[in-house]
């Protein structure tokens, strides 16, 4: 090369390429205005009326008993749904991911599927599964007397739905790490006469900690943030926890308790914060760079085992899935609730009122279709290049900035919808276009929501590719943008398509941001279920929640048929 | 072609110094090894020729321009260095001719000659064959061979090496040492080479740099690093061979026989000493006389070619010497030592 | 025939070529029931051809966030207002937030029914009764079975944390002398639940969790019809009420289709459809929907809206702190 052909940069930070820059500066505005901006809004209203005296807003969260008391129930009930989860969603990852067990693609496919019903269907169809006038249990006449109380309606109802729900989360974190585990772990380890118990205990688990523990975080944090299932089990049995206390208070008090609702969402921030920087300070400790690229994955032979698994495995999808989404599919060929069904009162009525009868249905289907795909689509894109700039900074400034990203996560839908409406609802300044009212606003607020769902794949796939993958091709001229796209991208696909799918599917049944931002015409899928289910046509509300799931499992199918030509592993539940 | 120097060059990461004031000036084509233990500053000093790294004060030139120094800094896409790393860093998801031909493509260099030029270079490391094979599907050395031909298809004027045999075993090592050579000789390319294997090191450089927490010790031919090693670490680290410790003597200078015999003998009854390095060609068992020095053997280990017989003088040291034929342990012998070279003590 | 229209409609754009201009968009904030708030779109859509109604539906408490959110932020996004209460209504009344209006067609309605300076009309009469199951071993007649021992937590009842129809009955009830805040305080011995809004409390009635419930006539006897195992009625005590009030926002975009859509709440065709729908038509001349007894035998408890607006946030206070401790 010719010296005049070398370009000089003078810059301020020598290692700072000016692509990189521009990037960065784009990066920082975007997560100013999506993450920082929503959080700071709701500070500034938390301490707008703070004074030194007793009866600030705040001082009066702080006083309350209440407070308290939904403090604890949230960490009882987050936690064991979170231990749960880890439970299930290990114990599930492990068998379908590292044996040689049967049909592994139609347990994954079905272990997903509950995370994709709506929480509040989930806790219906449970509700409707256990109660006086349950389809299945009266079947067998052991349904129990009129008035009886009802086993869901307590604390540890609240964390088994919630552990349900978000067990997949964990096994998702989960099994990006175990398919990246080398066959020879297994083998050297077997050389030295573990059995596969220790071998198990030893190094799989020690090995995949950082991932668990991830998965585990992102479940509590949900757990904490979620809405649907307290208030449906909770609420009725006085238990309240964090969001419905918030709930409670914005819908029995109106307005004028904003302040003390942006206090109390500021204390389930603080406390998200502060596990994830637990999480951070875990997963450093525990993070193993796995050297090389061994094309086969770990796979234990189950022998003689296989069969007591595989029926194991049917046992608890009978429970978790089947069940409930019999018990939901049942209510919603009956006429009116209540009904038993028999041949006579067998109706599709609710499809057909739905269907054909209001505009609405189409609408929220679209709607949320829409949102769903765009939002995955363009946090897919943004976690690109943000990954790549996160995993340049040093550790610290990486940390405070991935817990900015995860604070509107975080906080509870409700409160985030409210920080967008203060945001948005005077039109924007300069171009004079208000979002308020569109499906824009709901959008924005999805981005910022599920930012970090999408880039925690993205950052624990990028942390552990080894850096001369890409100083190599810096040697070999290609700049940062073109580095990302021919060497990174292909390298973290999977990572990138599991958070655009998890964005997908976490948005397409998403009630509590947009419970507060849908307006006429903008319904997502969730309100409608929820506003029908609300005002008495729980059949109705089921309806649309078995088209959902028939939609999503559609959907999966769909992808399913697609897997031969993605990447490895883009697709949890296919090989 | 260019002379790549460094000069002053100084790397520090959160205030600890990594490298301090070094300057080396290497010449267009020459093969230069940087040496030394792990820790020693050596794969920085490459990073930051790469360009991977700023500097932190000093700086790097090549030819006329300035690569980097505190204010200025070339990016490494802008360099044209090629580079073989230790973890090879082939990209998984592309096939053998796509990892070699992806520096050609990001120079937007057309499909016909860019097809050409890929096999040129895998020619060069007998990988033609191979070329749609993806870098999972093989082994070691050929992994290695194929980072070679992609660190060199974009003829680039320094190719740097980062410890390339590290994880290669011992026959195969051999082997690409021959490559690495022929490799050299056919694109007469100016090479860094960073290994902790001095006789790799001496082996394939002209030049050898060796590194020492951070620090240049000696910047020499093999050849005077092998006969003039400037102090005691030094003298241990390179080559085989015994170091003495001997009435006082001026360093760096050639001992003959007479006078080393009687630096020896001095040192029993003096306080203050100095130290010279004995390679093992230069014992020689004699006959007793009155300048023989007497020693016991400590140890005789068959070596194929010849024996290693480790010795101890009266006063306890240890001497290193070959012979061909099998010594007995414990029996004692005379021997002369034709000449030492005197070393620097370690600061 | 298609022509005439065409010419009728064209005409009437010029009549009002600077208020009402073809396919007007009139935003409506309601509290109905999907499927009725549809039904009422669509029906003064179709006499109203030249307005296109653009509406938000969400449970009374929820909307009025949303819409105090928006307001303090300085933008109306509404221009009709029909939400379940007078008592919301009142606040909004005393924060200046409604244009007044005069219907012609109020004539035709009890003066208790709208407010003196035409701030808001009822457009119909929402009562809570006690719902309960078939097969539910009781037949509870009035307000005071609840507190019996028989009942010890088989009762659901919406709460006025989340119902604006619920306040107002704790309003009604807590104002009767027979009943008070001891009632309450009972209940809350007699381990009711106050499960969210109607909707939950249908849902519990119906699936049996609580075979016993206070509830709006309407949902349950709009399912009962449907074949749901449950029966409604009237207590002897009285019933509570409210009136679901239609009001126009001041700073409303479109007043004029506002106004046009509040008479045609009031008028005779949509008091029809308020009795197609299954609910107890506000004016006194169209009678009552399947079902529901004579009006004559509906006993209504006194109520005052605004009493019941001073005392809100005390009622409110008082019954999360006897039930929610």
């Amino acid at each position: 090369m010719t010296p005049s052909l070398i370009k000089a940069h003078f810059i301020d930070g020598p290692s700072m390429d000016s692509q990189l820059r521009w990037l960065s500066i784009g990066l920082f505005v975007l997560i100013a205005a999506l993450s920082v901006a929503p959080s700071l809004r709701l500070l500034v209203e938390a301490l707008s009326q703070v004074t030194l005296s007793a009866s600030s807003p705040l001082a009066e969260v702080l006083r309350s008993e209440r407070t308290w008391v939904a403090l604890k129930n949230s960490f009882y009930t987050s936690g064991l749904g979170t231990l749960i989860a880890v439970f299930l969603g290990c114990g599930f990852g492990f068998v379908t991911t590292l044996t040689n067990i049967r049909g592994r693609a139609v347990w994954v496919f079905c272990f997903m599927l509950p995370m994709m019903i709506p929480p509040q269907v989930t806790a219906l169809s449970w509700l409707q599964l256990f109660g006086p006038a349950s389809p299945i249990l009266n079947t067998f006449g052991i349904a129990p007397a009129l008035g009886s109380s009802q086993p869901m309606y307590s604390a540890e109802g609240i964390a088994l739905l919630l552990g349900i729900q978000s067990a997949p989360l964990v096994y998702l974190a989960l099994r990006t790490q175990l398919i990246a585990l080398p066959q020879d772990l297994l083998e050297a380890a077997q050389l030295a006469k573990a059995s596969p118990f220790r071998i198990w205990i030893d190094i799989i688990v020690p090995l995949c900690r950082s991932a668990i523990v991830a998965g585990a975080a992102l479940a509590f944090v949900s757990s904490l943030g979620n809405f649907g299932i307290p208030a449906m089990l909770g609420i009725p049995a006085g238990y309240i926890v964090l969001p419905t206390l918030i709930y409670q208070q914005m819908a029995g008090f109106g307005n004028d308790m904003l302040s003390q609702v942006a206090g109390l969402s500021m204390i389930i921030a603080l406390l998200v914060l502060a596990g994830m920087l637990l999480q951070q300070w875990i997963q450093q400790r525990s993070c193993y760079a796995l050297l090389g690229h061994t094309a086969k994955s770990i796979s234990f032979c189950l022998q003689r085992w296989r069969l007591p698994f595989e029926l194991l495995l049917v046992v608890i999808l009978c429970f978790i899935l089947v069940a409930p989404l019999f018990a939901l599919i049942v209510s919603s060929l009956v006429p009116a609730l209540g009904m038993p069904l028999t041949l006579d009162t067998l109706t599709l009525s609710a499809f057909h009122e739905m269907i054909s009868r209001q505009g609405v249905t189409k609408r929220a289907f679209e709607n949320s279709a829409f949102l769903a795909f765009v939002s995955a689509f363009v946090l897919m894109i943004v976690s690109l290049p943000l990954g790549y700039l996160l995993m340049r900074l040093p550790m610290r400034t990486r940390a405070v900035i991935a817990s900015l990203i995860e604070v509107p996560y975080a906080i509870p839908g409700i409160v985030l919808a409210i920080a967008f409406i203060l945001l948005f609802a005077k039109p924007l300044p300069f171009i004079e276009v208000s979002l308020y009212g569109t499906l824009g606003i709901i959008f924005l607020a999805y981005l910022s929501c599920f930012l970090s769902v999408c880039l925690k794949p993205v950052l624990s796939a990028m942390s552990q590719l080894d850096p001369a993958l890409e100083e190599a091709a810096q040697l070999a001229g290609a700049r940062p943008l073109k580095r990302l796209i021919d060497i990174i991208l292909p390298l973290t696909a999977p990572a990138f398509f599991a958070g655009g799918l998890l964005v997908f599917l976490i948005s397409i049944n998403e009630l509590t941001v947009s419970a507060l931002l849908w307006s006429a015409g903008n319904e997502t899928l969730g309100v409608l279920i929820f506003n029908l289910d609300e005002s008495g046509d729980s059949v109705l509300a089921s309806a649309i929640a078995v088209l959902v799931v028939m939609l999503v499992a559609g959907l999966m199918s769909l992808l399913s048929l697609f897997a031969s030509r993605l990447p490895k592993g883009v697709i949890p539940w296919h090989d | 072609m260019a002379r790549l120097i460094l000069e002053n060059l100084h790397k520090s990461f959160h205030g600890e110094v990594v490298v301090k004031n070094l300057n080396l000036t290497i010449e267009p084509g020459e093969f230069v090894a940087l040496l030394g233990p792990s820790g020693c500053g050596k794969s920085t000093i490459l990073r930051m020729l790469a360009g991977f790294e700023p500097v932190s004060d000093g700086q790097i030139t090549h030819g006329d321009i300035c690569l980097s120094s505190k204010k200025h800094h070339v990016t490494t896409e802008d360099r044209n260095f090629g580079m073989v790393f230790q973890s090879y860093a082939l990209w998984p998801h592309m096939s053998v001719k796509d990892n070699v031909g992806y520096p050609l493509k990001v120079q937007k260099i057309k499909s016909d000659e860019r097809d050409r030029r890929i096999q040129e270079a895998l020619e060069v490391v007998q990988l033609e064959e191979y070329a749609d094979r993806l870098p999972a599907q093989l082994s070691g050395g050929q992994r290695q061979r194929v980072a070679l031909a992609r660190s060199l298809v974009t003829e680039p004027d320094v190719v740097l090496f980062d410890e390339p045999l590290a994880n290669l075993d011992r026959h195969l090592r051999a082997k690409m040492e021959e490559t690495f050579r022929a490799f050299h000789h056919r694109t007469g390319a100016t090479i860094v080479y960073v290994t902790h294997d001095q006789s790799e090191a001496m082996s394939l450089a002209d030049r050898i740099a060796v590194l020492n927490k951070g620090e240049l010790v000696q910047w020499g031919t093999p050849q005077a690093l092998y006969a003039t090693p400037k102090n005691t670490w030094l003298a241990n680290f390179i080559g085989r061979g015994s170091v003495l410790k001997v009435s006082e003597i001026a360093p760096q200078q050639y001992v003959n026989s007479t006078d080393l015999h009687d630096l020896i003998k001095r040192y029993s009854s003096e306080q203050v000493f100095s130290s010279v390095l004995v390679r093992p060609q230069d014992i020689r068992f004699v006959p007793a006389d009155a300048f023989s020095i007497v020693v016991t053997v400590d140890n005789c280990i068959f070596r194929g070619e010849r024996y290693d017989i480790e010795l101890t003088l009266e006063d306890g040291q240890k001497l290193l010497t070959y012979s061909d034929v099998p010594m007995t342990i414990n029996s004692l012998h005379h021997i002369r030592l034709e000449q030492a070279w005197s070393l620097e003590s370690e600061s | 025939m298609t022509m005439k229209k065409t010419l009728l409609i064209c005409a009437a754009a010029l009549a009002f070529p600077l208020s009402v201009q073809a396919q007007d968009i009139l935003t409506l904030y309601t509290s109905q029931p999907n499927k009725d708030a549809q039904m009422t779109v669509d029906a003064f859509e179709s006499a109203n051809p030249d307005i296109k109604v653009e509406w938000v539906r969400d449970g009374t408490t929820k909307l009025m966030t949303k819409l105090r959110a928006e307001l303090s932020s300085g933008v109306v996004k509404p221009d009709v207002l029909l939400i379940a209460d007078s008592v919301t209504m009142e606040s909004m009344v005393s924060d200046g937030y409604l244009e007044s209006y005069l219907s012609p067609n109020r004539t035709k309605y009890e003066n208790s029914l709208y407010s003196d300076q035409g701030y808001y009309y009822g457009t119909k009469l929402i009562t809570t009764g006690i719902v309960y199951h078939k097969n539910a071993p009781q037949s509870p007649t009035d307000w005071s079975d609840f507190i019996k021992p028989a009942y010890k937590n088989q009762v659901a009842m919406p709460s006025p944390l989340y119902s604006g129809a619920a306040l107002i009955h704790l309003a009604t009830l807590t104002d009767e002398k027979t009943l008070g805040w001891n009632y309450y305080e009972q209940l809350h011995t007699n381990q009711v639940k106050a499960q969210g809004g109607n909707g939950g409390v249908l849902k519990a009635v119906a699936s049996g969790t609580k075979p016993y419930g206070a509830i709006v006539d309407f949902l349950a006897i709009r399912e009962a019809a449907k074949g749901s195992p449950i029966e409604f009625v009237f207590p002897k005590t009285g019933v509570s009420m409210v009136t679901e009030p239609v009001a126009i926002m001041k700073g409303a975009k479109n007043k004029v289709a506002a106004k046009r859509f509040v008479d045609f709440l009031l008028s005779q065709e949509g008091q029809q459809l308020v009795l197609e729908q299954g609910y107890l038509p506000a004016r006194g001349d169209i009678g009552v929907p399947a079902g529901f007894p004579k009006r004559e035998e509906i006993r209504l408890m006194p109520f005052n809206a605004t009493k019941t607006l001073e005392n809100n946030e005390a009622n409110k206070a008082r019954f999360s702190k006897i039930f929610e401790g």
